[in-house]
């Protein structure tokens, strides 16, 4: 993020604390989305319980990023790139601690489902969690390497999420019909796809951010006009 | 306030300015291919910019770059130095200011200049020093000079603040009431375009703030070329922004741009605290 | 860094003391010469003072009374004349030399000027009787002021430059950056905020030329009468205090030191004129 140095020592120094505090956060709601899925798919609720619990530091990180992304603001008057980095960091955060908050939802429910016998429909959710996961993992890498063709990647993937969980809804209403004993468990399932569908939504956003801060072009809501 | 663009050759000097029509707009003052010397030395290799006609045009870059010098080729100051040399030509609506014949003395009344220190003569009185340009010029008709007076008081934010102490010194006013009394100053001769060389370096911040408010006052009438080292000031107070380099002209396009997303990485890095 | 004990302290004080003393001394040592010559001059002249002194003529050799007049009025005619033609040339020069010309011209204008400054005065009368009191075969008046004048000139003309130099050239810029031409510029600009600097070299050197006996001796040299023309000798203070003094009359004498005390009291009231036309000026602005 960081390209070559500021003449003033602790801009740097500033804006490196953001950018960590930033990958810890990402971190953190990585784990928490990767043991809330254990948790389901192992039917394990310690994992479960753990997901949960980094949620309260996700949050405070949110905080920590804008008081210190407003703090550089207000100090160093940043222009060009390092303000379109600050700007975009500051958008990031909430995007982030939403994808934490899903983490929160799928541990939940996940909770839920291990009350009851095992489904072995919860198979379905694994492809859907990767690559969610991966469209995560590669926004943030986008943001940090200011590689534009990735963040767009990123975006262009958010099309196929979604038909995967339309996909996974079809079967699992199916079924919720057929079967009424494990009705419930349905329900959760569907709930867990779509919390999924939500992460690459917020992944997608971060992408957004990320294209502008690298590239200052703003890439929100051309969508509409492209796709039917 | 409408966003100009910049179309995008690779010589930076011969970037068009445009509006926001697409449309390429008016200029009051064109540098072409200027070169100037200080006996030996080259301190402006070869630049050619646009200034567009009542607006303001910021120029940073770091010292020693060349940007007070440049513009003293505007209105013809940069001869007055011992063993200073210029060439290439400037154009001030069209005419060519270093043709020959053209007397400089007749240029400098329609360039006008605001120096870094604030300089009001010391034997002169506040009014006396804001028409000395015109008296010393011919001017005598006493009503018309009065008329003048305060206008160009007013114009430059001064008139309440002085009206009823014109005879007193100059001297007497405080650091930013001094430089508003040089800009009435220059302004009383009717000047078409007014250049600042960093006319708030020895100010406080309220000072500077009540010049800034004045040179967006002025703007409607004249064009205003401000040499600044403070950028921040550059992005308050300019439309458009050139950023210089030794003796070079780097990049110059609309200062929303520059300050967002500069073309030339050499911009990005000054503006940014990288270098220089 | 330890701190110094007391013994170091108190020694230091001793040598602060002590240097302060010494200056002081030093200071009184310069005064004191000063202060005793004028106090001399003072009590030896100031019984010759009166009416008569400054109206009446030098009596016949022997006989008492008489004044000293003509060398009063002389003296200020001889000054009138020297400031005619040193006044404009020195300020002139000044300015050209502070304004215009080449460095290297003006290297040299400033050496000659300076060497021309530390020409004894006694030259200056030689010269002058060289030129112009053998040519027309008469001492004068003219050929007085002239020689007074040739010591002017190089005094007001460093003096002028050195004051117009030290005029901010922010001045300068901002008066042409107005499209003043620079003729303009530097009479009503420059000059005009280096007049009292201006006026305070020309009054020192009056003061200094006023009290200048040798180049006198061959030029003016000198009238017992008033002075109706100006090609004729005239009279002027120094010269009736050299004569007056050298003479064997105890009268003449007293009235010498009457002269040498106008004389003196001329100066100081000069430098006092020039401290009130600095200071008056300040309080305006």
């Amino acid at each position: 993020m960081v390209i070559s140095k500021h003449i003033l020592g602790t801009f740097d120094e500033a804006l490196t604390s953001l950018r960590n505090d930033l990958l810890m956060m990402a971190g953190l709601a990585e784990r928490s989305l990767d043991r809330a899925l254990k948790g389901l798919l192992q039917r394990d609720d310690d994992l479960c319980t753990h997901a949960i619990a980094d949620d309260e530091e996700i949050d405070q990180l949110e905080k920590q990023i804008d008081k210190d992304g407003f703090e550089i603001l207000l100090r160093f008057q940043p222009v060009a790139s390092d303000l379109r980095r600050v700007i975009s960091a500051i958008k990031l955060s909430p995007n982030i601690e939403r994808i934490g908050d899903q983490a929160t939802n799928i541990a939940k429910r996940a909770r839920k489902l291990n009350r009851h016998p095992p489904l072995p429909e919860v198979q379905m959710i694994v492809p859907i969690q990767a690559y969610a996961m991966t469209m995560f993992k590669d926004s943030i890498n986008a943001y940090v390497r200011e590689n534009v063709e990735l963040a767009r990647s990123v975006c262009d993937r958010d099309e196929q999420l979604d038909d995967m969980n339309r996909e996974a809804n079809r079967k699992l209403t199916q079924r919720m019909m057929e079967d009424r004993d494990q009705l419930r468990g349905y329900f959760n399932l569907i709930l867990v796809s779509r919390a999924l569908e939500r992460v690459g939504d917020h992944a997608t956003n971060i992408s957004e951010d990320a294209v502008y801060a690298a590239a200052a072009e703003d890439i929100r809501h051309q969508s509409l006009t492209t796709s039917v | 306030m409408p966003q100009p663009e910049v179309v995008e050759p690779r010589d930076p000097g011969a970037a068009i300015l445009l509006n926001t029509e697409g449309e390429p707009l008016p200029l009051a003052m064109e540098a072409k291919n200027v070169s100037m010397w200080y006996g030996p030395k080259r301190a402006i290799d070869n630049l050619s910019m646009d200034m567009p006609a009542k607006a303001v045009t910021a120029i940073i870059g770091p010292s020693g770059c060349g940007k007070s010098t440049f513009i003293r080729a505007l209105n013809r100051m940069h001869e007055l130095v011992p063993h200073a040399r210029i060439e290439g030509s400037v154009f001030l609506h069209g005419q060519n200011l270093y043709a020959s014949g053209v007397d400089p003395a007749t240029v400098r009344r329609r360039v006008g200049m605001v120096f870094q220190k604030s300089n009001p003569f010391p034997t002169m009185s506040i009014g006396e020093n804001v028409i000395v340009g015109l008296r010393l010029n011919g001017v005598s008709d006493r009503k018309f000079l009065n008329e003048r007076l305060e206008q160009s008081l007013r114009m430059s934010a001064l008139w309440d603040e002085v009206k009823d102490d014109l005879h007193k010194s100059g001297t007497s006013l405080s650091g930013g009431q001094q430089q508003r009394l040089c800009i009435a100053r220059a302004l009383a001769v009717e000047p078409e375009v007014l250049l600042m060389d960093e006319p708030c370096s020895a100010l406080d911040p309220i000072a500077t703030a009540k010049i800034e408010e004045l040179i967006q006052g002025l703007k409607t009438r004249y064009t205003i070329i401000i040499v600044t080292h403070n950028m921040q000031q550059a992005g308050r107070v300019s439309d458009f922004t050139a950023f210089f380099y030794m003796g070079r002209l780097i990049e110059i396009g609309a200062t929303t741009k520059i300050f967002t997303n500069p073309n030339e990485k050499q911009t990005e890095d000054y503006i940014t605290g990288r270098f220089g | 860094m330890p701190i110094p004990r007391k013994d170091h302290h108190s020694w230091r004080k001793f040598k602060s003391a002590f240097i302060s003393g010494l200056t002081f001394c030093s200071a009184v040592l310069v005064i004191a010469p000063l202060a005793l010559v004028f106090l001399h001059v003072l009590k030896s002249g100031v019984g010759a003072i009166n009416l008569e002194f400054f109206t009446h003529l030098p009596k016949p050799v022997g006989m008492a009374g008489g004044g000293m007049a003509n060398a009063i009025v002389g003296t200020l005619e001889l000054l009138a004349l020297a400031s005619v033609i040193g006044i404009p040339v020195g300020v002139l020069g000044g300015v050209f030399l502070a304004e215009y010309g080449t460095a290297r011209v003006n290297a040299v204008l400033r050496f000659i000027a300076d060497v021309l400054n530390g020409v004894p005065s006694i030259i200056w009368g030689v010269v002058v009787y060289g030129l112009i009191v053998l040519r027309f075969k008469s001492f004068s008046a003219y050929a007085g002021g002239l020689a007074l004048a040739l010591i002017m000139i190089p005094l007001i003309l460093r003096t002028t430059e050195e004051v117009i130099l030290l005029v901010p050239v922010g001045y300068r810029e901002a008066a042409l950056a107005l499209g003043i031409a620079r003729w303009k510029t530097i009479i009503q600009i420059v000059v005009k905020t280096a007049s009292r600097g201006i006026i305070t070299g020309i009054l020192l050197a009056l003061a200094r030329v006023g009290g200048e006996t040798a180049p006198l001796l061959f030029t003016a040299f000198g009238n017992r009468f008033w002075n109706h023309d100006l090609s004729e000798p005239i009279a002027a203070l120094p010269l009736q205090i050299f004569t007056y003094a050298i003479s064997p009359y105890d009268d003449w004498h007293r009235q010498a030191w009457a002269g040498a005390l106008i004389l003196v009291t001329g100066v100081f009231c000069v430098n006092v004129l020039v401290r009130i036309v600095t200071r008056v000026r300040t309080a305006s602005a």
